[in-house]
């Protein structure tokens, strides 16, 4: 008779097989950096924990709630209001403006926070051009937490108004024909439908800007607001004690899932299937002149705060410190950019598409609830995914060091760390769940027929993903590559840390000029990280709006 | 008059498209009606005018006497009371069952008890607390019927009510619809492409084709006088009689008539009014009757009859009164 | 041609991202320094080809914040490729000799012409540039007879009308070591409870912020270092050349200890693999024609004591310099922040 342990692990290895290896060599491999930090935070905080529990957690947390709250609903408002508004309304240009208003997503955050503190400044571009007009408004003080949950809510709303959108073109115009029949106007649509059924894709976008605004350090820092991230920064830097500041983003994570674990459970047996719905599309209304311009308007503005005037403010900067850019440098700084960003894009897709074939294709549940271990980067700061790549690979080369100067009697150089690949790697790291979503999604739209026909039609399942899959997949490789490729560009603090010598990216070279007080010289930077991140934007919006 | 509908015109991408072309309609109160065509007939696009939905180019209509849509006024949907049930149901996702049929008598304030009643109507008591997605299609058809009629609509268009259905459901559900409908006492539009449907449920039946009414009538009057092969097309299946057939059958042939014989309505080596020779090529059994090939001169005809001939030469014959006789489509009518 | 774009790009990026260590491995006749520095100036750059051009040794930089940079050492232990680490700021250079992450270097020219204050006792680091904290008025509302000290800040007359940087600002940690050197850490919480009452404004911003914010009239006072007044007085922005114009200069603790002042420096690594190339580096960076370049390209005040600053910080005269050895501002550091903070200071 076998034991019930005997039987245990019997069941649970019966359908081990190569795949299940792959998932989990896939799974270990990119979530090193994760378990180590998670192993550090059972070692516990240092002793100043308790000074910073004292005088600052309270503060922080008061803040970072503040400007979550403040930044969930000023986005939404933007995200969502634009997004109805493209999708339901026919104005001014629409067609423009559908592809603008996804562009704040190509200026990293910290970037439109310098830029508009040049607009707001004494003598900055506001008052020169009130001045034209001989009117003085007075001073507006933007840095402060209200300015700060502006700034962040303007440049991240986007992520609110691309899966709303999406959301929406996918609805059927019966629903809205129906609430008319039903005695509803277009108001009550939208309050009583519209909103309430978006709400699952309101609350993706709003976990991804929760997420950015937690993470951010640099706008909160020059605005003078300490969050939540100050503390980590100040803990580790300040107080030198990298071990407490582990410890408080393990608290930060704890708070973030805490939130989607309400979330998902407040919104319990209402979570309906949220699918391409048959029926005709939403049709567009027309409307009359003036309601046509305030509906530009109102679509237009967030655009405008979120992409426009940041880049016409970082246009004149560039224009006056013109004579002081390093042309020859600086073009080497944009390819090596461009280069790092493709090569950690196409790395973080290839992964991504591996997880997620390992994942179908094995068939032992614990395997693929352990994967998710591999998506968890994205909700973990830069800088300590950065603490998490840099030791592992430190331990390694020294294990390699020490072994092949042992056995060979050679002496060999750091082989990882320091380098591109650990770069790279990071950047898998941090990265993949942006690479993942949508792949994983558009993946469950195949419809199952399709390959169960190539299966019948005598094809093994990897030549299926090949000549089926793979092609069907494509728009979403393609935007997955483009995400993750624009998040690269943008991403400061793990390059920071990671990147090796003589490697310098245009995020990097910003920051530096910006930390210097040189916010002048970092505007053409700064110009070229959007510019690189435009175009494959307005790409991306193409490819959506194509299917 | 319930609904009265005078030259209504509506035409999509830039009168590219003549949806609804000289449509001119009465409906009486307390009948139930039924709009028969094929897909792009014009028909569900004459519901969506009804109802508000769509704009008319020209023409009116007018509800109990009260224009409700011209070219220069439209009351808007949400002002009519007019029911509708959609095709694909169109439940609200995120509404439970009751806070669907609630949607449209919010304001009321026994909006519990119309719930309750409508609920007890469709015989889903109990279902209230459950999500659209918990429930069954056939389940789902109710609830939106009931959704419909909630608000104690003058008038209620059902779009394709049952083509989402199955055969063995579709009779069960279209008999309780009917019954639904009886006990609320709701004047009723059908619009269906489906000639089963449209006979079962209404007392009238308005047929239409490239947007335009072909014939209004009761579907006794519709099945015995169609006015054109396509009304007739919708019931039976129809055998085009050339004259060279015709002639060999001894019939005394118009050349500006169109001759249509259903499939059913030949005889075999009976004595009827016209008969000829022919050859049983083959035979198949489909349900109750059996569907067979045979031979008249050069011509093939597929017929459908409940016995199977026993030789291969037998007569044909058919009687007059069977046959259908149209003016030839290309002639001035 | 989507791919082709990828791969070139890479192709691209492989290509510029030469590996130091590889070249010494292939090559060990090539003569290397790697270069950890928080300074990033186009003027360090021309010194950097300047110094490849006369030694023919090769310059590798990496640039990053000094906390990071001390970071990396830290982990990278015995097998670190950094000879030299240059900050803008004493207190890390201290912390990274606390962490033996520096040597100490014997140099003549070193000894003889870094002044002793701006040294490292054991010699492990030294000064290349110095910059002073001080204090600027509204020309139109303060006289600076008015003014006298840091711990005049405190004063009921300033009651919001003192403007100054947060308390995560390195050079307010460096000023508050100071202060706990010289006059002990109750004075120096005693200061940071007067400073925070007198405050204008929820501190914020940078330093060329707090000059603006007093030309705008927030407030009356600021503290900043001098070699942002230099550049915003010659500034492409006409804001901020017309903003430093309304501010004067005031080198506080004249009658006492001195203005606290703050360098950016340089030392050699522990592990250093290029120690000798390391010292000639620090050397050519202190010598007198590299001192020139840093004292005209930059605002900052040379440590050579025969070049003189920029003909701007000549006008603003000269100035008693606090003597405490640098040493101590990495040393209280991790105490002016626990003060900092317990003194609500933002």
């Amino acid at each position: 008779m076998r034991s019930p342990l005997e039987r245990y692990i019997k069941k649970r290895f019966r359908d081990f097989d190569g795949f299940s290896v792959w998932a989990v060599l896939i799974t270990v491999f990119i979530g090193i950096p994760t378990i180590f930090i998670a192993v550090k935070i059972f070692e516990g905080p240092g002793e100043s924990w308790y000074h910073i529990a004292e005088y600052l957690l309270p503060k922080y947390i008061g803040n970072s709630l503040y400007l979550a709250g403040l930044c969930t609903v000023l986005s939404v408002l933007f995200g969502v209001l634009s997004a109805w508004f493209s999708v339901r309304y026919e104005f001014y240009g629409r067609r423009m403006l559908e592809w603008l208003l996804i562009l704040p997503l190509a200026i990293p955050s910290y970037i439109t926070a310098y830029a508009y503190a040049g607009i707001f400044d004494y003598g900055g571009s506001l008052n020169l051009l009130l001045g034209w007009f001989s009117l003085d408004i007075g001073r507006i003080d933007l840095m402060n937490i209200n300015g700060l949950a502006f700034i962040l809510s303007i440049s991240l709303y986007p992520y609110v108004y691309v899966a709303c959108r999406a959301f929406f073109l996918h609805r059927s115009q019966s629903l809205i024909d129906a609430s008319k029949v039903l005695g509803k106007g277009e108001l009550q649509h939208f309050f009583k439908l519209i909103l309430p059924m978006a709400r699952p894709a309101m609350v993706g976008g709003v976990i991804l800007i929760l997420m950015e605004v937690l993470n951010d350090y640099g706008a909160a820092k020059y605005y003078g607001v300490n969050t939540f991230t100050t503390g980590i920064f100040k803990s580790w830097f300040g107080y030198r004690e990298p071990e407490t500041a582990v410890y408080l983003a393990a608290l930060l994570l704890v708070i973030i899932f805490g939130l989607i674990l309400i979330e998902q459970k407040q919104r319990g047996a209402r979570k309906f299937a949220v699918q391409g719905e048959s029926g005709r599309q939403l049709q567009r209304l027309k409307s009359s002149t003036a309601k046509k311009i305030s509906i530009t308007t109102v679509v237009a503005l967030p655009a405008f705060l979120g992409f426009v005037a940041p880049v016409i403010q970082l246009v004149y900067w560039a224009a006056i410190s013109y004579v002081k850019i390093d042309w020859p440098s600086l073009l080497q700084v944009v390819l090596q950019s461009l280069g790092i960003a493709a090569f950690a894009a196409f790395s973080c897709v290839l992964t991504a598409m591996s997880l997620l074939l390992a994942k179908t294709w094995n068939r032992l549940e614990w395997v693929n609830q352990m994967s998710k271990i591999g998506i968890l980067g994205y909700a973990i700061p830069g800088a300590v995914i950065a603490v998490g790549v840099y030791m592992p690979s430190l331990y390694f080369d020294k294990w390699l060091i020490g072994i092949v100067g042992k056995t060979f009697s050679l002496k060999i150089n750091l082989l990882l760390t320091g380098t591109v690949i650990a770069l790279i790697y990071a950047y898998v790291v941090r990265f993949l769940a942006v690479a993942f979503n949508p792949i994983a999604a558009s993946r469950e739209n195949i419809q199952l027929g399709l390959i169960q026909a190539s299966q019948s039609l005598g094809k093994g399942a990897f030549s299926t993903f090949l000549k089926i899959e793979l092609p069907l997949l494509k728009p979403a490789l393609l935007g997955a590559f483009i995400l993750v490729f624009i998040d690269v560009m943008k991403e400061l603090p793990l390059t920071l840390i990671l990147k090796p010598y003589d490697v310098q990216t245009l995020a990097i070279e910003a920051y530096q000029f910006a930390s210097d007080e040189r916010v002048i010289e970092a505007a053409m930077p700064s110009l070229l990280i959007i510019a690189t991140g435009v175009l494959p934007v307005v790409f991306l919006n193409r490819l959506v709006s194509r299917n | 008059m319930l609904l009265t509908i005078n030259h209504l015109y509506k035409s999509f991408n830039r009168e590219k498209v003549q949806a609804v072309y000289d449509t001119s309609l009465q409906l009486e109160a307390g009948k139930t009606y039924a709009f028969l065509g094929e897909s792009g007939s014009g028909k569900t696009t004459l519901a969506r005018l009804i109802a508000g939905l769509e704009r008319p180019d020209r023409g009116e209509i007018y509800l109990n006497e009260r224009l409700i849509s011209s070219e220069s006024y439209h009351l808007p949907a949400e002002k009519r009371a007019i029911g509708f049930v959609f095709q694909h149901y169109a439940l609200f996702p995120h509404l439970t069952i009751a806070k669907n049929i609630e949607y449209g008598i919010s304001a009321r304030p026994d909006k519990r008890k119309v719930v309750e009643d409508m609920l007890s109507l469709i015989s889903l008591e109990g279902y209230g607390k459950r999500y659209p997605h918990e429930i069954s299609g056939g389940q789902q058809q109710r609830i939106a019927l009931a959704r419909a009629l909630a608000p104690k609509p003058r008038l209620i268009l059902l779009d394709e009510p049952f083509s989402n259905l199955d055969s063995n459901l579709r009779q069960e559900l279209r008999t309780e619809v009917f019954t639904i409908l009886q006990k609320t006492g709701v004047g009723a539009i059908f619009i269906t492409h489906n000639s089963e449907d449209a006979m079962a449920i209404s007392d009238e039946i308005a047929v239409f084709k490239d947007g335009r009414l072909v014939q209004k009538a009761t579907p006794e009057e519709l099945y015995e006088h169609p006015v054109s092969p396509y009304v007739a097309g919708f019931f039976d299946t129809l055998i085009e009689m050339p004259p060279s057939l015709l002639s060999s059958f001894g019939y005394q042939v118009n050349q500006h008539k169109l001759y249509l014989i259903r499939n059913h309505d030949f005889h075999f080596n009976g004595f009827k009014e016209f008969s000829t020779d022919a050859t049983v090529i083959s035979s198949s059994r489909v349900g109750r009757n059996y569907l067979i090939d045979v031979k008249v001169g050069e011509h093939v005809l597929q017929v459908s009859s409940e016995e199977k001939p026993d030789q291969s030469e037998i007569s044909i014959s058919w009687r007059e009164r069977d046959l259908l006789v149209f003016p030839k489509p290309d002639q001035p009518v | 041609m989507k791919y082709i774009t990828l791969i070139i790009s890479c192709l691209v990026m492989l290509g510029s991202c030469k590996s130091p260590q590889e070249k010494t491995e292939d090559n060990p006749v090539d003569q290397v320094v790697n270069v950890y520095t928080h300074r990033h100036y186009d003027v360090d750059q021309q010194l950097f080809e300047k110094f490849e051009e006369e030694t023919g040794i090769q310059v590798n930089v990496v640039n990053a914040n000094a906390d990071e940079l001390i970071q990396k050492m830290e982990a990278e232990g015995q097998e670190s490729p950094a000879d030299v680490l240059i900050t803008v700021d004493a207190g890390r250079l201290a912390r990274a000799k606390e962490k033996e992450l520096l040597q100490s270097v014997s140099s003549e020219f070193l000894n003889s012409t870094v002044p002793s204050h701006l040294k490292d006792e054991d010699n492990h680091w030294f000064a290349l540039t110095k910059r002073a904290r001080i204090i600027v008025y509204a020309k139109d509302r303060v006289q600076p007879e008015e003014l006298s000290t840091y711990e005049a800040l405190t004063e009921a007359q300033w009651r919001g009308k003192v403007v100054i940087r947060s308390s995560s600002n390195i050079y307010n940690q460096s000023l508050l070591a100071s202060i706990i050197a010289n006059d002990g850490e109750d004075s120096a919480r005693t200061w940071v409870a007067g400073v925070v009452q007198n405050m204008a404004r929820v501190p914020k911003g940078n330093d060329r912020d707090q000059v603006k914010a007093v030309a705008a009239g927030e407030g009356d006072l600021a503290v900043v270092n001098t070699y942002y007044l230099g550049r915003m007085a010659n500034s492409e922005d006409a804001a901020e050349v017309e903003a430093s114009s309304k501010v004067g200069i005031y080198f506080p603790n004249q009658n006492g200890r001195g203005a606290h002042i703050n360098i950016s420096g340089a030392g050699v690594a522990k592990y250093s693999p290029n120690k000798e190339n390391a010292i000639r580096f620090i050397e050519y960076l202190a010598s007198k024609p590299a001192q020139e370049v840093f004292a005209e390209a930059n605002y900052e005040y040379p440590i050579h004591p025969e070049v003189p600053p920029t003909e701007l910080l000549q006008s603003w005269g000269d100035f008693k310099e606090d003597q405490l050895p640098l040493s101590k501002l990495g040393e209280y550091n991790k105490l002016a922040n626990l003060i900092f903070d317990a003194g609500n200071w933002p």
